[in-house]
């Protein structure tokens, strides 16, 4: 009677336990590796022929940008893989890789060919969402929320100046000011809703009203900016929400726009422009570092704290600003301000970029950490208290990961935060 | 008796370039040539286009050769070849043999434009099957199709639709004894995959290489273009195996960037084959009495080593591909430089 015998299938595990029993190392060579049978240009046209993803085409292998890929460092990803893979078989548009490019730029950074993945990511996302492709249902949800509510997070448009009930200054709707306004301040939709972020927008009114600025925000008419979105493929979700807020900020006058997150910063400033745009709009920590002589006298309080400061993707590498948010930091009385390791042009992503802030289940199935995990490790290396932050989306990814790594022992704080801190000496 | 003809053996690109610069510094050359017209190998060979600014071969070396045809201080040979040899710095005796003639002619300085000759695939270590195999061709071979703009597979006389290059074939190799990088092939197959793909336009090129030399300009003037724009695939991991598979050729070798071993069908499979010294070099070099390297290259660059076309004898010159691998760059740079110091040669000795 002939033996049944079922073969092995090809595995290609670096470390391999089975029942407890470790089958790394020259076991696993019993194994065959894999032969590419084909190449598949076609894979790799596919892309380049997509508008604004033609730079797909110039990798040439040199792999900077998987040393500096902060996904890479807590996974296996790169472009230069994603080229590769594409060459040898794996359809980008239908693979897990297409989701987890955080857009955070490092790699664009130190790329010779100029591959443009800020670009590339978008758009095969796009495709994919279009070709009915898979989408993480996550990122499904934020889109909806967004379409529907005009917000990632579903909360009711009519409760989105909610929070000025509790910022214990008055802060000025610019509908009913019905007069020009120096300032503009786009609050955002996470300092607008989430409980935890809601702390920023408090403090920043609070500095705002004791400088004297004239400000007023947009209240109940202010929507979300959605590049965040657009990065992650919803270009028609985006279109839809920048057309109407342009034509929200052009009802007003308004000389400068002041922006609480990055994400915005980068929208109005280097996006909507292509939509007609016009306007000068700055992050806060840039139109406060202008304050910063009137702002000193005002910051009476010492706050004795060791504080690292995570650059955001999006204010550093994406409008390269480095030095505001550290200036403000250190006109702080009793504050230590520590570097960590990765820093300004290099620093390292928190993974909220590119829609990464609403894909934390999926993209944890295709990493080793989360990648606020690993800079939350970071930061505690540096031996900080405080890691400071100054996008919406860091604190609670950072809050989260503090915890996650066992480091409680530090504390997450908006630079908003502790500016506010010290004028009031809490 | 010394003279101040300058001998210039060779009428290719170095020859003809030295010969032309002689004629202009005010000199008198006399340029023997084996064949019964100049242009040397990018003539023989049938060149389609030049690497730089894409010229048509054929065209560019026409217009070297009718200026030193036409020039009244150069005289050419034909047919010719070197016989005999003696004398020293500033007082040469050759013999040649012109056409079935015999000619003595006393010169003052001697310029070597020998050139090179293209490796013989069937001397690889590799299977690549160079003469077992139709649809396994060279670089040279596919040059001449694609001037013809008839690109096929040897065999059938089909368009080929899938058409791989192996880079380093008889370069940079201690057991083939050539342990020099032919400096040119990476330039010429990304040069022979733009055409290819401008020739074919439904085809798919790739080169497998160990890794791609594309120094100076050749970089953004030709690699780049052909991945970006003409999306050639480059693979690194060379080909070390080429088989049978139906009516078609079965490459093998491992993809180091992604450490798997590979195995592709291709309609075509182009051997990058490199320089080595031509028979011509070889010969003239033992006639001439000067030193040539291990590979057979005359010896350049002295005891300075910092004058790139001197040899080992006083009054002797080389220029061009007979001291090793040279783009035409490199052989017009070395021509006009040898044409400069045999010209001030003569100069010496006659004043």
């Amino acid at each position: 009677m002939a033996v049944k015998f079922k073969k092995t299938t090809a595995i290609e595990l670096e470390h391999a336990v089975i029942d407890g029993v470790d089958i790394s190392g020259h076991w696993s060579r019993m194994f065959e590796q894999r032969v590419i049978f084909e190449y598949t240009p076609e894979l790799i046209e596919k892309i380049t022929g997509l508008p604004d993803a033609e730079s797909f085409a110039n990798c040439y292998q040199c792999a900077k940008c998987v040393a500096v890929c902060p996904v890479d460092i807590v996974g296996d990803y790169g472009p230069r893989k994603l080229y590769k893979h594409a060459q040898t078989g794996t359809d980008l548009m239908k693979s897990p890789d297409l989701w987890l490019c955080t857009t955070c730029s490092n790699c664009l950074r130190v790329c010779p060919k100029e591959v443009n993945m800020i670009k590339i990511m978008p758009a095969a996302r796009e495709q994919a969402i279009l070709d009915g492709n898979f989408v993480p249902q996550e990122l499904q949800d934020a889109f909806e929320n967004t379409a529907k509510s005009g917000n990632p997070l579903g909360q009711p448009q009519r409760k989105r100046d909610a929070w000025i009930q509790s910022a214990g200054v008055p802060v000025p709707i610019i509908k009913d000011l019905a007069r020009p306004v120096d300032v503009l301040w786009y609050v955002g939709s996470y300092p607008s809703y989430h409980p935890r972020n809601i702390a920023a927008a408090v403090a920043a009114a609070r500095i705002f009203s004791v400088l004297g600025i004239d400000f007023a925000i947009l209240g109940k008419e202010e929507k979300d900016d959605a590049d965040t979105q657009r990065l992650a493929g919803e270009k028609g979700l985006f279109e839809m929400m920048s057309e109407y807020n342009i034509q929200t900020f052009n009802k007003y006058e308004w000389k400068e726009m002041v922006v609480t997150g990055p994400h915005e910063l980068n929208a109005f400033k280097n996006i909507y422009p292509k939509f007609g745009f016009e306007g000068s709009v700055l992050h806060y920590t840039t139109f406060l570092a202008r304050y910063l002589e009137q702002l000193k006298p005002l910051l009476k309080h010492e706050v004795k704290l060791k504080v690292t400061y995570h650059d955001p993707c999006y204010l550093g590498r994406h409008n390269e600003e480095y030095e505001a948010p550290r200036k403000l930091l250190e006109a702080i009385p009793g504050v230590e301000l520590v570097e960590m390791p990765r820093n300004r042009e290099n620093g390292y992503c928190c993974g909220g970029g590119g829609g990464g802030m609403w894909m934390d289940s999926f993209s944890g199935q295709h990493i080793k950490m989360r990648l606020s995990d690993k800079r939350a490790m970071e930061a505690a290396s540096t031996g900080a208290n405080i890691l400071a932050v100054a996008c919406p989306f860091e604190v609670t990814r950072f809050e989260d990961a503090v915890k996650s790594t066992g480091n409680e022992h530090v504390g997450v704080l908006d630079i908003l935060e502790l500016l506010d801190r010290s004028m009031r000496g809490e | 008796m010394t003279s101040g003809k300058i001998l210039i053996i060779g009428g290719g690109p170095a020859g003809m370039e030295a010969a032309r610069c002689v004629a202009e510094l005010g000199g008198e050359a006399i340029v023997i040539e084996k064949r019964g017209r100049l242009g040397g190998t990018p003539d023989s060979e049938r060149y389609a286009k030049l690497t730089h600014h894409w010229r048509d071969a054929s065209e560019a070396m026409e217009e070297l050769a009718s200026a030193v045809r036409n020039s009244a201080n150069v005289e050419v040979k034909y047919l010719a070849e070197v016989k005999g040899f003696s004398g020293s710095d500033g007082d040469f005796t050759v013999e040649i043999e012109a056409d079935g003639k015999a000619e003595t002619h006393n010169v003052g300085a001697v310029i070597v434009a020998t050139g090179f000759q293209h490796f013989d695939p069937g001397r690889a270590t590799q299977y690549y099957n160079y003469y077992s195999f139709a649809d396994v061709i060279t670089i040279s071979d596919l040059e001449k199709m694609l001037k013809e703009n008839k690109v096929v597979r040897p065999s059938n006389g089909e368009t080929p639709k899938r058409i791989a290059f192996i880079q380093c074939v008889g370069s940079r190799d201690r057991q083939i004894g050539n342990e020099y990088c032919s400096k040119v092939c990476c330039g010429v197959a990304s040069k022979q995959a733009i055409e290819l793909r401008e020739q074919i336009s439904d085809s798919k090129v790739f080169i497998f290489y160990i890794d791609m030399r594309m120094y100076g300009y050749w970089e953004p003037e030709i690699y780049w273009p052909a991945q970006e724009k003409y999306k050639v695939n480059f693979v690194k991991g060379v080909i070390s195996e080429v088989l049978p598979k139906g009516n078609q050729l079965l490459i093998r070798g491992e993809d180091t960037t992604m450490s798997r071993p590979m195995e592709v069908v291709m309609d075509l499979v182009v051997l990058s084959v490199g320089m080595e010294p031509s028979a011509g070099t070889r010969a003239v070099a033992q006639q001439l009495g000067i030193k040539q390297n291990k590979y057979g290259f005359v010896e350049a660059g002295g005891t300075s080593g910092i004058d790139p076309v001197s040899t080992s004898r006083p009054g002797i010159f080389v220029a061009g591909a007979a001291s090793g691998p040279s783009d035409l760059d490199d052989s017009f740079a070395q021509a006009g430089l040898a044409a400069a110091r045999a010209v001030a040669s003569v100069r010496r000795v006659m004043a």
